[in-house]
Order: structure tokens, then sequence, then C-alpha cells
């Protein structure tokens, strides 16, 4: 299958701290690959140097989407070529509506579209077409609206940052059965997440660990690893050990 | 001589065209209207219930608005106010009497399309009585030159369970000179909504002064403004609620965005004389959210795009 996203020695260091280390993933098209792993991993700040965004200039490694070298290009650029991200905790803005803030993204504007989209995530458009994307919203509204807004840009790679967190177990379903549409509309999915019971509908497996990939297999063999050793790590940065142990 | 006031008119309807006005709204019998430009009035409608009173003057015209009691106007009121040259002074003292049990809605468009040097001055005074409406939106169309200086003062009473609500917009070409100054008392049970949106640039220069008087029991006030700024553009914004009667309550809610060398200052005051009154305020000055801005480019826009989308929805 074609490579769509293929990052090789990402490292990425704030401070003194290194966030991400010796990162090498390969992303296939029209696949779902989750990126599993406990709070504080790396997972959203590898989310941030994926997408480009100010601050999170690796300070070594490549990053190639569609074979192109995007490194050092800017977020509308990459935007451009096709991939998007969808924050764990999206911006609020106020007086844009909606319907506006779906529509922005989308290479046509069809209304039809829109409607779509919401419905995807169990928002009624009647209800929510015209309401603002301020702070009126639930944390949970917001949410939704940010994953509706980029299905309806139908993106060839969407980074979906937590989009689990925030959501009620009721509607987890929902947002599962939406990652697979996003697959099923042709959008590969590169899904950012701590909780292993998401990572079942992904197709292949990364486990994140101290900024670093420490494993990698099926969604089943990682998320039981996830279950049975990251839930009570006791091995928070060092990774090694947990590869050593492993190996053993 | 009636040819020159044809092309007048035409003129203005085209620059209230481009500042967002719907000009059918002239030929609707309908529609209550009014167009001025400079001290010459161009045209005027009135309809039943609404008295519509013009007198030139050396520098512009006074106005004296009546809707009487127990009418309420069914289509907004238009209003055209301008100077076309470049260079002039435009004095507008208006009084709108809005009877017990009367309402109205009212749009106002001023434009100063080819402003280089245009002092334009709003005297308006607002006398609601009991149980009435009164909304009134000023949206302005300069020039991009910036040679106009805008001062419209506001002074009111909103009566007993009566509703006053004034939006000031200027996001079209440059500021200027932008004085504004609102003082409006409310009586037993009254409502005032304050609202300036401002977007400045090169070196304008923004001065807002808004004050809301809870004088009546269960007064309310809410005054809210949104300045942005870029360029060199200075702003001022001196936002007052005083609350004097019991169960009166009061909100500020101030946010200027500053861009490039622009200087920002805002100033929130909040007085309570009684007990059983609150006030409260928010105010922000700071730079655009850049998580804001990151958002919009990944859905693909440019960064100046991204601004203009935030910055367009913070002024709405």
């Amino acid at each position: 299958m074609e490579e769509i996203l293929k990052v090789t020695d990402l490292y990425l260091k704030k401070g003194n701290k290194e966030i991400i280390k010796n990162f090498n993933i390969t992303v296939e098209r029209g696949s779902i690959s989750v990126v599993l792993g406990v709070n504080g991993a790396g997972k959203s700040s590898l989310a941030y140097v994926l997408m480009g965004l100010s601050g999170y200039k690796p300070d070594n490694g490549k990053i190639f989407f569609k074979g192109i070298d995007i490194t050092d290009k800017t977020v509308t650029e990459r935007a451009k070529l096709g991939m998007t991200l969808a924050w764990q905790t999206p911006a609020s803005f106020e007086g844009l509506t909606v319907r506006d803030y779906i529509q922005i993204g989308m290479k046509n504007k069809s209304i039809a579209l829109v409607k779509e989209a919401l419905e995807k995530v169990a928002l009624d458009p009647i209800l929510y077409l015209n309401r603002t994307v301020d702070k009126s919203l639930s944390g949970g509204e917001r949410k939704r609206i940010e994953l509706a807004a980029v299905y309806a840009m139908h993106p060839e790679l969407v980074i979906l940052d937590e989009p689990d967190s925030g959501i009620d177990i009721l509607s987890l379903e929902k947002i599962k059965k939406l990652i697979v549409d996003f697959k099923e509309t042709g959008s590969t999915v590169l899904l950012i997440t701590h909780r292993d019971e998401v990572a079942e509908i992904a197709d292949t497996a990364f486990l994140m660990c101290s900024g670093e990939i420490i494993k990698q297999g099926s969604p089943a063999e990682i998320s039981n690893f996830f279950k049975d050793e990251c839930n009570h790590c006791d091995h928070k940065g060092a990774p090694e050990k947990i590869i050593q142990e492993n190996v053993k | 001589m009636a040819t020159k006031i044809i092309d007048e008119y035409a003129e203005m309807m085209k620059a209230y065209e481009q500042s967002g006005g719907n000009v059918g709204e002239f030929s609707n019998p309908n529609v209550p209207s009014i167009v001025i430009s400079g001290n010459k009035v161009l045209g005027k409608n009135e309809v039943k219930g609404l008295i519509i009173e013009p007198t030139p003057t050396k520098d512009g015209v006074d106005v004296k608005i009546t809707v009487k009691k127990g009418t309420k106007i069914l289509y907004p009121m238009a209003l055209c106010f301008g100077v076309l040259p470049k260079e002039g002074v435009q004095v507008i003292n208006m009084e709108a009497y809005i009877e017990d049990e009367a309402g109205m809605n009212a749009v106002s468009h001023c434009v100063f399309p080819n402003a280089e040097h245009i002092v334009h001055k709003m005297n308006y005074k607002v006398h609601l009585g009991n149980h009435s409406f009164f909304r009134y939106k000023e949206i302005h169309f300069h020039g991009d030159k910036g040679g106009v200086e805008v001062v419209p003062y506001t002074e009111g009473e909103v009566g007993e369970n009566s509703y006053f609500e004034s939006t000031f917009t200027l996001k079209e070409g440059r500021v200027g000179k932008l004085d504004i100054k609102y003082d409006v008392d409310v009586k037993k049970g009254g409502k005032l909504e304050l609202y300036s949106k401002v977007w400045a640039k090169g070196n304008d220069e923004v001065n807002i002064e808004e004050k809301g008087n809870l004088k009546g029991e269960e007064a309310k006030a809410l005054i809210k403004s949104r300045v942005v700024l870029q360029d060199n553009s200075h702003s001022k914004v001196l936002s007052v609620v005083n609350a004097y009667a019991p169960y009166s309550r009061g909100h500020v809610d101030c946010m200027e965005v500053v861009q490039d060398d622009s200087v920002a200052e805002a100033v929130p005051v909040v007085g309570v004389s009684n007990s059983l009154a609150k006030v409260t305020h928010e105010a922000a000055i700071g730079s655009l959210d850049s998580k804001e801005i990151e958002t919009l480019e990944a859905r693909g826009l440019t960064e100046e795009e991204a601004i203009k989308a935030v910055v367009s929805g913070l002024l709405k």
C-alpha cells in the first residue's frame, strides 16, 4: 500500500525536556492508525509537530506527506496539501457561526454536507447551524463541531487528537463510527488517544511512551499490552526498560 | 441644480450600498427613511405613527423623530448620513422620542467615501417612554485615507420597563479619529445594551466612553466593546456602570485586540450604591489567540485570511 505519512528520526525538545525522540512511523493511505499512550507521553506534541504549529518545529528529523518533505512547510501549506488536525481542546470563536466555521475548510460550501457532518456527530443542524462557536457551547459540543468540521473537509489525512476525551460514554460509539466513516469516505486517520477501547477500530497501532514509539502491532495486541502494562506503569520516563522487559 | 441633487443622491446610495445597506429600502413606501448629505435633506419617508422633522442648519441638520404612543413601526427605519466631498463638517442634532408603549428599530449608515478631512458630529438625545423599545444600529463606511473625525454623543433615558439597544460599528475603511460617548439613565425595570465594534488601522485614534446609570429598581445594563487595533493605532475604552437602585444589574465586557505597534487601554468602572444591586465586569487586552489563527490555517486559510475571519467574528 501507498505511504501517505512517513516520519523519520523525529526529535523535539522544549527547554531541557525531550518531548519527542527517535520517532519513526509510517502511515498507509486509507488506513486508521492509532497512537496509544498515557497522559504526558507526548501524543499532542506529536500532533502539533506533524501539523507544523508554532513552537513545535522539530529539532531533528523529517516529515513526509504524500512523498513531499513538509518539515519546513507552514500550517496552511500542509492543509492545502490535504492534511488537517482536530484539536483535543478546540479554540472558541466569537461571532463565527457553526455553519461558517464548518464551511471554512470545505472546497464546495454545500450546506447539505454541513448538515450531514453535524448529524454524523449527533448534533441537530436545526439547533446548531446558526449558533456561534464561542464559549456558550459546552466542551463536548465544541469538540463534536470540530470533528464535523474536519469531516466536511474530506482531508486526505486527518490527525485526531483525543477525539474521545470529554465525550460522554453514550456518544463514544458515535465518535468511533465517525472515525470509521472518515476512512470510508477516503480519508486516512491518525488517531491519538489514551483509551484502549477506542483503539480497536484501527488497522495499525503504535504505543507511545515518553516521546518514543516503543511498540507497534495490531490494535488488539497493543491495547492488551497498554491495559496490562501502561495503565499502572512504574516505568515513566524509561521506555527502554519496558522494551527490555518485553523482550525478555 | 436638480441634476446635481440627483447625482448627489445617487452617489450617497452607492456609498450606502458599499457600507452594506440595501438601497431598495429608500423606494419602499413602507420603510421609514431619511437621507442627509452634508446639510441637505435629499429624501424622507414617514409612515403612520412616525413623524420625521428635519431642519437644515449651517453645518448639518437638526432632526426630530417621534414615534407616537402605542405605535410599533413594522420595518426598521433607514437613515443615511454622509459627506461626499473630501473636506467638510456635518453636525446632526437628533432627538428621538419613543412615546409610551411605542417601538422602533433603526439602522443608520454614515458614509464618507472620499474623506480626507471630514468632521462628523452626531448629538443624539433619546427619550424612551414607558413600556417602549428602540434598537439603533449605526454603521460607518469610511474611505482608506483616515481623514475623518467622528464624534457621536448619545444622551438618553430609558423609561420604565423599556428597552434601548445601541450598536456602533466601524470596520470598513480607516477610522481616523473616533470619539464616542454614551450617557444613559435607566428607570425601573428598564434595560440598556450598548455595543461598540471598531477596527482601527494606520494611526487611527479611538476613544470610547460609555456610561449606564441604573436608577430604577431592577434596571439592567450591558456594555460590550470590541476594538481591534493594528499598525500604530491607539484606543482607550472607558466603560462605566453605576447601580443606584435595588436589584439593578449591570455588566461591562471589553475586549481590545492589539497587533503590530498599536496601543490599547481599557478602564472598566463599576459602582454600586445600593446593597441589593450588583455589577460585574471583564476586560481583556492582548494579541489574537494563536490557537484560533492556527485552527483556521489548518483548514487551509492563509494567516492573513485567518486573522480577517477572527476579527470579523469579533466585530460581528
